[in-house]
């Protein structure tokens, strides 16, 4: 596995790469990000999802960004799984650099993660959430529903409720509270 | 003296958590809270409720909603 060096990471550990050593994984949907994600990290793939950088004017509104020098065997993986990306792009400047889909806001008691389009918001004491908002999606007044006045710990998992975007992003952020809030 | 938030104009989670603060500091009596989104009044009246507060009425006031909370 020496020749393998980004194989089998811890994912949710995954640091950023040097600019130079990253890639960009370009999908048409949103839908096809999901499953490239499910799939590169089951085959123990160390890939971050993130925000699209300016540059990148096609595709969704997410990428996924993962070690360039690593292109055939990544594209192999998702051709076993039937997905083709739309562009392949190295990361090559700054205007290429992907964005963090995550933005914590701190308002004193409450602590805010907003992933991609969806924020969650717990207060800091209780680790209770307060808030779910954002979206666009049919499943988010639902999602709000069970997990509002819930702690952290006891609340369902977004992935398990969501059967859309917003689910997924909402999943993102839950993801992201846990590890601010540990 | 019925206490009032206005939460106009902000965006999601500030009415709620403004809201919140307010109902922390009353914790009972009457409180009226002025937003402008259907988001926003739907996550004030469930922060609300799982405060054991009660939407005592949620009235339109043209494109706005004036939600009347009360406890006890």
């Amino acid at each position: 596995m020496a020749f393998w060096p980004f194989k089998k990471r811890s994912q949710r550990q995954a640091a950023a790469l040097p600019t130079g050593d990253r890639g960009l994984l370009v999908f048409s949907h949103t839908s096809e990000v999901i499953r490239a994600e499910k799939a590169l990290k089951e085959a123990g793939w160390r890939i971050r999802v993130m925000g699209p950088p300016p540059e990148i004017r096609s595709g969704c509104d997410l990428i996924i960004e993962f070690p360039i020098i690593e292109k055939l065997q990544v594209l192999r993986v998702l051709e076993q799984v039937r997905l083709l990306p739309l562009n392949v792009v190295p990361v090559s400047g700054p205007l290429l650099k992907p964005v963090d889909l995550f933005q914590v806001k701190d308002f004193g008691r409450y602590l805010m993660v907003r992933a991609a389009n969806m924020k969650l918001t717990v207060d800091k004491d209780t680790r209770v959430i307060v808030s779910v908002s954002g979206g666009g999606c049919p499943d988010v007044p639902y999602l709000a529903r069970e997990l509002v006045g819930r702690p952290l710990d006891a609340a369902p998992r977004p992935r398990e409720l969501g059967h859309t975007l917003c689910g997924y992003a909402l999943e993102l952020a839950f993801q992201e509270m846990e590890r601010q809030c540990s | 003296m019925t206490e009032q938030v206005d939460a106009r104009g902000l965006s999601c989670p500030q009415p709620v958590l403004l809201t919140m603060e307010k109902l922390r500091s009353l914790n009972q009596g009457e409180l009226v809270v002025l937003v402008d989104t259907d988001t926003s009044r739907e996550n004030v009246s469930r922060a609300a409720a799982s405060l054991g507060w009660q939407i005592k009425a949620l009235e339109p006031e043209g494109d706005d909603y004036r939600i009347v909370l009360q406890k006890g």
